[in-house]
């Protein structure tokens, strides 16, 4: 009996069930975009061979905050205070790298209240996976529209927005964003390779996921509704994540053309091209697809813009190699003689 | 006329950005090298250059380090200010006035020293003239009052360490005042300075010096800070200081430092580092603390070991960014909406800074709760007397922190908030260890840390988190008490007033009156506050604010029965508290009683 369910149950690189990368039940509503995400990063984490508790799951107030119950059981996380994610994350990292730190926010978290987090963050290139679940209202409060909602975009009840959207990613790639992309909940595969890429780069990945509310933002007048995003998005290329632990030369190559990036870890994000070729590496490239997209009320999603030469915040700080909650608290505690050489320096 | 020694006050009023802040320093310092007791506070504005300072030199036989109750030395330098100082004046004071200020010098009843400041620094080097005004009354004044030239020359060279240019063109100024004096002026006044034997030395620190040094042997491990006067020093000293102490000899620190984008991100990196089992702690003033407030209650609710410090200027809102009050007692004890009750530490001296610096992260990983400690302005940015820092006796207390699988593993149910022990502190885990991952939150949770919103579970939170607190209260600082034996009064005060008190004290005496003195050195109080009061027939509360609010914390927290036996003395204008004030309020509020 035993023997035969050990066959059946599939372990990744680190011999781990999914099952322990699963969280709680979901309370969200029935349909809920941020529901796919929750299970896109639960299959990321596994299929990368991650240890469960040595990711930090991290998130502010909203629908999306409340998610972290629903994923990585097995990992610490701290639902924090609205828009404030960034920082508790950072104070976290400071004092213990070795974490693989995924946030999850949403677009009232991220583009309102705590848009200055956000910013900082990505400023310092803070060591993180930064996950934005994007539906253009805010859901815990019942419908009101984020600073992300679409011009000429009409949520199911009230006024055609007219107010200019911000687009996360445009600001990203404008304040120098090291791994800046946006999907689609339901373009699961795509968005898992996106999500996996970047939990292997070392610096601030933002992941822009476009993610319906099927409670207050999902009918036909809405411009980030499954239906029009379906009918809309303009994908850049076929993502496809080959991981470290697998060697590049055993991958099957695609036809037609592709690029191949290199992550921190060694492992690499695929991009095949679909129609016209995309240059990661172009910022403006990245800001006029956005642009584009904008223009003609249509969702641009892939890889957008990638620079691994920036140094991450670990190296801005000048920190001994062990994270600081190993430091022994005798190396923490300057020595009696050397508080002896203090005082006597100020009395001479 | 008999000689005034060593018990007088000198007031220098100057410009902002003019070179004046290390003249007084070196005035300072010489005379505090002749072993004469004596104080400096700087008054200065929210300004980089122009707008007026005022530099106070209290020396005092007693040991008095309040502002006196007069000036007897003015030095007027500052024509901005220079009608208004010259108007203020008691007849009989000393003036020593810059005679190339083109302004008038229209008081004969005081004692006047014309000195040609600006000539004199003008003909040393006219480039710089501005910045050697400055030193030339520190030559004038060494001469009037006999200040040792080699004391002078040490304290030059403490300021301006290596700087051999410098050194030799204020020593020259110096002599330049002295020579005009002497060849120029005759002595017709009473103040002298007489060197004393030292019986213990002491040096000069800033009290946010002192508390630097002692997050840093407290083994913090995150400084996460926001520019805002007067903390800035705070944080800045321990930048200074981690190279020295806290960095290996390949130049890599085990304290980070992240300069936040503001207040409110300052306190998140604090909250993260205490989350992820790290000492962390932010510096900050009154508007910082306001900014904070969501993040303190998320601390206390879902407890987190966070440490900040807040070195309190005069509010409210921008107030008087530059000036010194005790104006965030209530903000701190009961910060963050909801019902919450913080520790808060009050240190009183320089020693003190340093010794709850590093105590500050013990009891907040004791308590599992945040911890402040309260400076302000005056304690903070003013140099004090100190007789050297004391190396903890304990080792680091960590708290109920499990980073073994072993111990772990004997618990027969894991629970991040379960009361285990029944001391309302429950037992945590840390992030990547793997032991009894759990979601943090500022919702409502049992006690397995599970969102809840029963109402028991809600009850029994808050219930143990009170206890929890309370339980505190005599394993914080105790308060220090100067007791005379059948004494009817009684005064509590707090922090900074402690360098007052005992001036305090003198004044009421002379009137007769005599008074005990219980310093509160910690909120929630000490259970000897309250046996304090009992044993009294009245008990001010001496604080330097408004309203009061140490009083109005403590007439919650006594039984009953004693609150009519508090009395509220505050009193705050901005200014270090001077003794006099004090001591007036004190008379008038008990001659109330007694009606």
């Amino acid at each position: 009996m035993s023997e035969k369910r050990e066959r059946t149950v599939k372990l990744n690189v680190i011999n781990e069930p999914k099952d322990s990368y699963s969280g709680g039940k979901s309370s969200l509503c029935p349909g809920c975009g941020h529901d796919q995400i929750s299970s896109v990063i639960i299959s990321a984490a596994w299929e990368n061979g991650v240890e469960p508790h040595k990711i930090a799951k991290m998130s502010g107030i909203g629908c999306s905050s409340k998610t972290p119950a629903y994923y990585l059981g097995q990992s610490h996380g701290f639902n924090t205070v609205h828009g404030r994610m960034p920082s508790v994350t950072t104070g976290a990292y400071a004092v213990n790298k070795d974490l693989l730190y995924i946030g999850v926010s949403g677009d009232g978290d991220s583009a309102s209240i705590g848009i200055g987090q956000l910013i900082h963050a990505i400023r310092r290139n803070m060591d993180m996976v930064y996950i934005v679940e994007n539906n253009g209202v805010y859901g815990l409060t019942k419908g009101q529209y984020s600073a992300t909602a679409d011009i000429g975009s009409k949520k199911k009840k009230g006024a055609i927005n007219e107010t200019q959207p911000i687009d996360l990613c445009a600001l990203a790639i404008n304040l120098g964003c090291t791994f800046v992309a946006r999907s689609f909940s339901g373009s699961k595969k795509q968005l898992k390779a996106l999500l996996k890429a970047a939990m292997s780069h070392k610096g601030f990945a933002l992941i822009d996921v476009i993610s319906p509310c099927v409670t207050f933002n999902n009918n036909d007048e809405s411009m980030k509704s499954y239906g029009y995003v379906k009918d809309n998005e303009v994908t850049l290329h076929m993502t496809d994540y080959i991981p470290h632990f697998n060697p590049i030369s055993e991958v099957e190559v695609p036809e037609g053309h592709f690029k191949d990036i290199t992550l921190h870890d060694g492992s690499t994000i695929r991009l095949e091209t679909i129609s016209e070729e995309h240059d990661p590496t172009n910022a403006m490239q990245a800001l006029g697809a956005l642009h584009d997209a904008e223009t003609n009320a249509k969702h641009v999603t892939g890889l957008l813009y990638f620079d691994n030469t920036k140094a991450s915040l670990v190296e801005d700080l000048g920190l001994v190699d062990l994270p600081l909650i190993d430091v022994a608290d005798n190396d923490l505690r300057p020595s009696k003689e050397m508080l002896e050489k203090i005082n006597s320096a100020f009395l001479n | 006329m008999e000689n005034i020694v060593n018990d007088f006050t000198i007031n220098v009023a100057t410009a902002n950005g003019t070179g004046s802040q290390s003249a007084n320093l070196i005035l300072l310092q010489s005379l505090f090298d002749m072993g004469i007791p004596v104080s400096g506070k700087n008054l200065f504005p929210s300004n980089i250059s122009g707008l007026p300072t005022w530099y106070i030199i209290r020396l005092s036989e007693h040991g008095y380090q309040a502002p006196g109750n007069r000036t007897d030395i003015q030095v007027l330098v500052n024509p901005a200010t220079w009608e208004e100082d010259l108007a203020a004046l008691e007849p009989g004071t000393v003036v020593v006035w810059n005679e190339n200020s083109k302004l008038e010098m229209n008081r004969e009843d005081v004692v006047s020293y014309p000195i040609p400041m600006t000539k004199i620094a003008r003909s040393i080097n006219p480039k710089l003239g501005k910045l050697i005004t400055n030193i030339v009354y520190v030559g004038a004044l060494a001469e009037i009052l006999g200040i040792k030239q080699s004391a002078l020359e040490s304290a030059i060279k403490t300021q301006f360490k290596g700087k051999d240019s410098a050194i030799e063109l204020n020593t020259n100024a110096i002599e330049l005042g002295r020579e005009h004096f002497r060849e120029n002026l005759t002595k017709k006044d009473p103040y002298v300075v007489k060197e004393r034997e030292i019986e213990e030395k002491q040096f000069f620190i800033e009290g946010n010096e002192a508390v630097a040094l002692g997050c840093l042997f407290g083994g913090a491990q995150l400084l996460s800070w926001y520019p805002i006067t007067p903390s800035s020093s705070l944080a800045e000293a321990m930048i200074a200081w981690i190279p020295k102490i806290r960095t290996n000899d390949e130049g890599e620190a085990n304290c980070a430092v992240i300069q936040a984008e503001d207040e409110l991100a300052a306190a998140g990196m604090v909250l993260g580092a205490g989350w992820a089992g790290g000492r962390g702690m932010t510096a900050t003033s009154g508007p910082g603390i306001s900014l904070m407030q969501e993040f303190i209650g998320l601390a206390y609710f879902a407890e987190i070991p966070s440490v900040f410090w807040d070195v309190c200027r005069v509010g409210p809102s921008t107030g008087l960014p530059t000036r010194t009050q005790q104006s965030d007692i209530t903000l701190l004890y009961e910060g963050s909406h909801g019902d919450t009750q913080h520790i808060v530490l009050f240190p009183g001296t320089v020693e003190e800074c340093f010794e709850f610096g590093w105590r500050a992260f013990d009891i907040t990983e004791r308590f599992q709760t945040p911890v402040f400690g309260m400076s302000d302005l005056d304690l903070g940015m003013n140099r004090w007397a100190c007789s050297g820092f004391k190396y903890p006796k304990e080792v680091m207390d960590r708290g109920k922190v499990i980073r073994d699988k072993d111990i772990f593993d004997a618990f027969e149910e894991f629970g991040r908030y379960l009361d285990v022990d029944g001391d309302g502190i429950p037992y945590r885990t840390l992030p990547g260890s793997g032991m009894a991952p759990i979601l943090y939150r500022g919702t409502g949770h049992n006690p397995m840390g599970v969102y809840s919103e029963k109402p028991h579970d809600y009850l029994q939170l808050m219930k143990r988190l009170r206890e929890k607190i309370d339980s505190s209260r005599d394993v914080i600082p105790a308060p220090i008490l100067r007791e005379e034996s059948e004494c009817e009064i009684g005064i509590i005060y707090l922090g900074s007033m402690e360098n007052t008190i005992q001036e305090i004290d003198d004044l009421l005496e002379a009137t007769g009156l005599k008074v005990s003195q219980c310093r509160l050195r910690a909120l929630p109080a000490h259970s000897e506050i309250e046996k304090f009061i009992e044993r009294h027939e009245t008990t001010i509360v001496l604080e330097i604010n408004r309203d009061g609010q140490l009083y109005g914390i403590l007439r919650k927290e006594i039984p009953i029965d004693l609150v009519p036996k508090l009395r509220s003395v505050a009193y705050s204008d901005g200014m270090p508290p001077r003794g006099k004030i004090y001591a007036d309020l004190i008379l008038e509020t008990l001659q109330d009683v007694e009606k």
